[in-house]
């Protein structure tokens, strides 16, 4: 009833609110930086009609730590451990994508235990980005007072048997600091993969449990179905990656795309799901939740013997100089693709180091879509964006 | 002299009754929820973590009372004290046992959804008197929603009061006793009607699935976000004794009120009202929220006339 | 150093009821117990507000979560400032959100604490000299207990409530109780990573000397040694394009570089983009721009050059065997470049935070307002000649 306008022609996000009918009295309700659903310090300035969005502003910028700035003082091993923080849900993936630009640039071969070693644990971090994502999506569908708590208590208790698995190989719980350039800081204890088999088991058996009381709740269902719908040609003009892209129905995964890691030889399916709106993205993170822990217990056995560090250790990890140059990397995250455009001088410390986080970019989508709908939509669709300031603002 | 000797007891000892009871359920709600979602809830203060609302309430007390600047003073005042006051006052008329009633009137019923119709009063006025954007948009959520489901609410409750031909909830709840209770006989009228009540009531007590005007990951914590210390405990309170009497209600209109074998008919009445009380809160923790738009079109499209169906049907029922 | 917050919280504040109580005749002997009873009902019951911004707001939630459960010591976290006892700051607070904190500080009713949970909280940690980061939330409000860690496990979350506990309990007995010390203040040395190259620091050398072996900073040669290199210096890379990608530029005349993306020339760069844009690139995936000094460039050192910005595009196909293409455009420092936002309506907020951060001017941008920093920010910080901790100075 409600949402019928962003599908039919695009919402111009710059058309100034002087613009709009003078009429109308318009509310304008500054949602953020601190609020219980804005996920860490998102602000959008709704102006609201009733409880109708006629216009969405928002502001990133409050969780800007200046790490591009402060990467360019560090030398290149010291980078990993400040890159960490960025996306702090699935840390281990920023670490790779930084790593893998250093590589590139010093062209630098990963023995292939290693790049094994990666691919399990990126997985890993899918499995324990998306329960949390799934906790914090249901908390806004269901308040925090309410039966989105209980699915959030419920993913969470799984994502801490994952946070588990990770303090096992590297002494953190989270901000690993486990990749170096060349290849991994820490081998796999003893008896891992077996305790990691064991974890995914318990999980995959309880991810019925999640689709009951999520895709086939009647009110998840009604709360999310064709509220907002991005349409794909402006999923791809925006940079949407990731979950938000495939959910408009393109095919797209740069694990199967632009193979990095191990994906070249094994490789997870890809979910796709057609509508674009809050169900479809909803399903497809379910969906790789499944396929992720599917793809870790079948592939575990798999990992090849051998060195876990390009076959050297690297004695003065403060000295690398990487020869001028400049590269784009871009891997498959939880949220998409995170890129590191990396530009060398020669010197021990990078020129340029630009992170492409991809969770801005699925940031700037909310302007297109929250007209339209209702306040309560407006949280959905946010908390179906699954935004992680830290890497948004960085 | 006797009389209103009788009279006044009971009343401290239902008014005492009710809180107490709050305050426990309360913490029950907590330790439910808490294995639930498998945690334990409450354990460290006092035994099993008993004494926690205890704590929360010496707590509450001694907060600062903070007023905003832009607040509308007299209204920000008065409105917690009117919520809890309603939620008590609904209390009056509801029969515990064929002795334990605060007040026999004849037009119980009617009391009753006049009272509960008034509750809604002061969670506009609170989310008006706030001056805030998130309470005013939560105080008028909670304005279109009640203003929608009392009318399910006042119809489905009429099923009983021309079953019984009468509208003294004693002798409803009299009536069930002598008659069988209307939730099962007859099951086609009772049973619908009941679960009609049952939404009805939910929505009006502003819980999930129906928590759109608290809504606290939209909204903050809706028409209370400008409250604290006792005024929210007060708000708090009103909530929790609204849900407890509205369970009562629906028990005495529907389950048979104290009716029931073996034990004393309070025991019955208790037990029946805490087991509906569990089960709001059953649902609490285990669904998710409407939209506000979802909520009218259900409510509009669905209960409304649902609920003049079971009307007539009553009417029919008693007059073949 | 930093001017910390002098206030004391909680400690001095009663409620005027209770002060009225005390005065009257006798009742203070009752009170020793009553006392404890409010120092019972106070620390048992510590509604949290999660002023959480970043990593440490995950341990936050987990800490709430099944396996730690705050519940279990009558702790749950509300939405709203006014119902709220103990501010948990999880995670860095920035400029631009630490008026906001101090703020909703402001909003919570007395008798209130704070915890600062986290080292980014306690002291900024890595970004505590960046323009942006404010060394630690106590020089903006008060701090009762320190949680240090990176983050902090939901246990230690746990044991910092406890530790306030303890504290509140002792100030309702009258004890004397010291306001914890800051953790990083105690310690000797700063963090050991070397961040700052001395040539960052406008100090005397004295200072820095002493500086740099008290708090490990080092100097440039010191940091980078130019001995034992474990690397082979690679062969220059040849770059590789897609077909397409690599026809496009045999069409339009633009040269390949070894050291970097191929120059297109501004004129013609929105014609690139547009072409490419056909040729079904449709995802714009990044805009990196780069500000270079005078005499520096692509190979580091390169002479007679000057001062000039470098804006770099990457764009990529969708679908399996996605393609990637890159470009630069180079232009001086305040020369307009071709906006975009016509072509791919990401480039908005990608051009918006170029243009913030590097100082990249966008023509026939919609709306080009800064994106990250407040409006009125002085300056482009990612700018080379713009110094790391320049905004810092409130807090220092």
């Amino acid at each position: 009833m409600l949402q019928t306008l962003s599908v039919e022609r695009r919402v111009d996000p710059h058309l100034s609110i002087d613009k709009y009918d003078p009429e109308a009295e318009l509310l304008l309700l500054h949602m953020g930086p601190q609020h219980p659903a804005t996920h860490g310090v998102f602000r959008m300035d709704l102006y609201l009609d009733g409880e109708i969005v006629v216009k969405a502003v928002p502001y990133v910028g409050y969780l800007h730590r200046a790490v591009e700035k402060l990467c360019e003082k560090l030398t290149y091993s010291q980078i990993t451990p400040i890159v960490d923080k960025n996306d702090y849900v699935a840390p281990m993936t920023n670490e790779q994508a930084v790593n893998m630009a250093f590589e590139k640039l010093l062209a630098i071969e990963v023995p292939r235990r290693a790049r094994w070693i990666r691919m399990i644990f990126a997985e890993l971090q899918r499995i324990a980005s998306h329960l949390l994502w799934l906790g914090t999506f249901t908390m806004d569908l269901g308040g925090a007072l309410g039966g989105g708590t209980t699915v959030f208590m419920h993913s969470f208790r799984e994502r801490e048997m994952i946070m588990d698995l990770f303090e096992e190989v590297s002494g953190c719980r989270f901000h690993y600091n486990t990749h170096t350039i060349g290849g991994n800081r820490h081998d796999l204890p003893a008896g891992w993969a077996g305790r990691v088999k064991e974890a995914l088991a318990v999980i995959e058996a309880r991810i019925s449990e999640y689709e009951g009381m999520s895709l086939e709740n009647r009110i998840f269902v009604k709360r999310t179905k064709g509220v907002g719908v991005i349409e794909p040609g402006l999923a791809l003009e925006l940079g949407l990656t990731g979950p938000m892209l495939r959910a408009c129905g393109i095919d797209h995964d740069l694990r199967r795309d632009a193979p990095f890691h191990a994906y070249d030889e094994v490789a997870p399916r890809v979910i796709v799901a057609e509508g674009g709106d809050c169900l479809a993205r909803a399903r497809v993170r379910l969906g790789e939740l499944k396929e992720s822990v599917r793809f870790v217990r079948e592939t575990i056995d798999s990992i090849p013997e051998g060195s876990i560090n390009g076959g050297r250790p690297i004695k003065l990890p403060n000295s690398i100089k990487i020869p001028p140059g400049q590269t784009y990397v871009g891997i498959e995250t939880p949220r998409g693709e995170l890129g590191t455009y990396l530009i060398a001088d020669g010197s021990a410390n990078p020129y340029r180091l630009k992170i492409r986080p991809p969770s801005l970019h699925a940031l700037s989508a909310l302007p297109y879509v929250l007209p339209g709908g209702t306040v309560s939509d407006a949280l959905a669709i946010l908390g179906s964006v699954d935004p992680i300031m830290g890497e948004a603002d960085r | 002299m006797n009389v209103v000797l009788t009279a006044v007891v009971t009343c401290v000892a239902i008014l005492t009754g009710i809180l107490t009871a709050t305050a426990w359920l309360i913490w029950f709600e907590r330790k439910f929820s808490g294995r639930m979602q498998s945690r334990l809830g409450p354990t460290m203060v006092g035994p099993s973590g008993l004494a926690q609302p205890v704590a929360d309430l010496v707590k509450l007390l001694q907060k600062e009372d903070v007023v905003p600047e832009a607040a509308d003073r007299a209204l920000f005042d008065l409105a917690p004290k009117l919520a809890a006051l309603c939620a008590l006052g609904a209390a009056a008329v509801v029969p515990f046992s064929a002795t334990v009633v605060g007040a026999k009137i004849d037009l119980g019923v009617l009391f009753l959804l006049a009272i509960g119709a008034v509750t809604v009063m002061p969670v506009f006025m609170a989310g008006w008197a706030s001056n805030n954007k998130f309470a005013l948009l939560g105080g008028m959520r909670a304005l279109a929603q009640s203003i929608s489901y009392e009318v399910p609410l006042v119809l489905s409750a009429m099923v009983p009061v021309i079953l019984a031909g009468s509208m003294d909830v004693s002798k409803i709840v009299e009536a069930q006793t002598r008659d069988g209770w209307y939730l099962i006989d007859p099951v086609w009228l009772g049973l619908p009607a009941f679960g009609l009540f049952l939404l009805a009531m939910l929505a009006e007590s502003n819980r999930i699935p129906f928590d759109i005007p608290e809504a606290e990951s939209e909204l903050v914590a809706g028409v209370t976000t400008e409250y604290g210390g006792m005024k929210f405990a007060l708000f708090y309170l009103g909530e929790y004794v609204h849900t407890l009497v509205a369970s009562a209600v629906a028990s005495a209109l529907f389950l048979g009120g104290w009716d029931g074998p073996f034990a004393p008919g309070l025991h019955w009445m208790v037990a029946k009202t805490v087991g509906l009380f569990v089960f709001v809160y059953w649902m609490r923790w285990s669904l998710l929220r409407f939209r506000s738009d979802q909520l009218m079109r259900i409510c509009w499209y669905w209960l409304v006339p649902l609920a003049v169906a079971l009307l007539l049907g009553a009417g029919a029922w008693v007059v073949l | 150093m930093s001017e910390r917050a002098n206030l004391d919280t909680g400690a001095s504040w009663t409620h005027p009821l209770y002060a009225t109580l005390e005065k009257l005749p006798g009742v203070s002997l009752g009170l020793a117990s009553v006392d404890d009873l409010l120092a019972w009902g106070l620390t048992n019951s510590l509604w949290v507000f999660p002023m959480a911004t970043s990593c440490c707001g995950i341990e936050l939630m987990a800490a709430a979560a099944s396996r730690i459960d705050l519940d279990r010591m009558g702790t749950i976290v509300r939405g709203t400032p006014r119902q709220c006892d103990v501010m948990v700051v999880a995670g860095t607070i920035t400029v631009k959100m630490a008026p906001r904190v101090l703020k909703l500080w402001e909003q919570m009713p007395e008798p209130k604490w704070c915890i600062a949970m986290g080292s980014c909280a306690i002291s900024g940690d890595f970004y505590r000299n960046l323009y942006s980061v404010i060394p630690g939330i106590d020089t903006v409000i008060p701090v009762d207990v320190y949680i240090p860690g990176c983050p902090p496990n939901p246990e230690a979350l746990m044991h910092g409530l406890l530790r306030l506990q303890e504290k509140v309990h002792a100030r309702r007995r009258g004890e004397k109780v010291d306001r914890d010390p800051n953790p990083d203040l105690i310690r000797v040395t700063q963090p050991a990573i070397p961040r700052v190259c001395e040539r960052d620091l406008g100090r005397n050398d004295e200072l820095s000397k002493l500086q740099a072996d008290q708090a490990g900073r080092v100097t440039e040669e010191q940091m980078c040694p130019a001995v034992d290199v474990p690397f082979e210096p690679p062969p220059p890379a040849t770059p590789v394009f897609a077909p397409d990608f690599e026809g496009l530029l045999r069409e339009l005349g633009v040269a390949v570089a070894a050291d970097g993306p191929p120059l297109v020339p501004v004129e013609r760069h929105f014609e690139f983009a547009r072409r490419l844009k056909e040729l079904g690139y449709r995802q714009l995936v990044s805009i990196v721009a780069t500000h270079w000094l005078a005499g520096t460039g692509r190979a580091g050192k390169e002479e007679g050059a000057s001062e000039h910005l470098e804006v770099a595009y990457v764009l990529r196909t969708v679908g399996p065997g996605s393609r990637l293409a890159t470009w630069a455009v180079r232009v001086a420092p305040d020369q307009p470049i071709p906006s975009l936002v016509p072509l791919y309506a990401g480039a908005d907020w990608q051009e918006r935070e170029q243009f913030d951060l590097v100082g990249a001017r966008f023509a026939g941008h919609p709306d080009l307002r800064r994106l990250m920093m407040a409006e009125n920010y002085p300056g482009h910080p990612l700018r080379r000649d713009f110094p790391i901790d320049a905004h810092c100075a409130p807090w220092r």
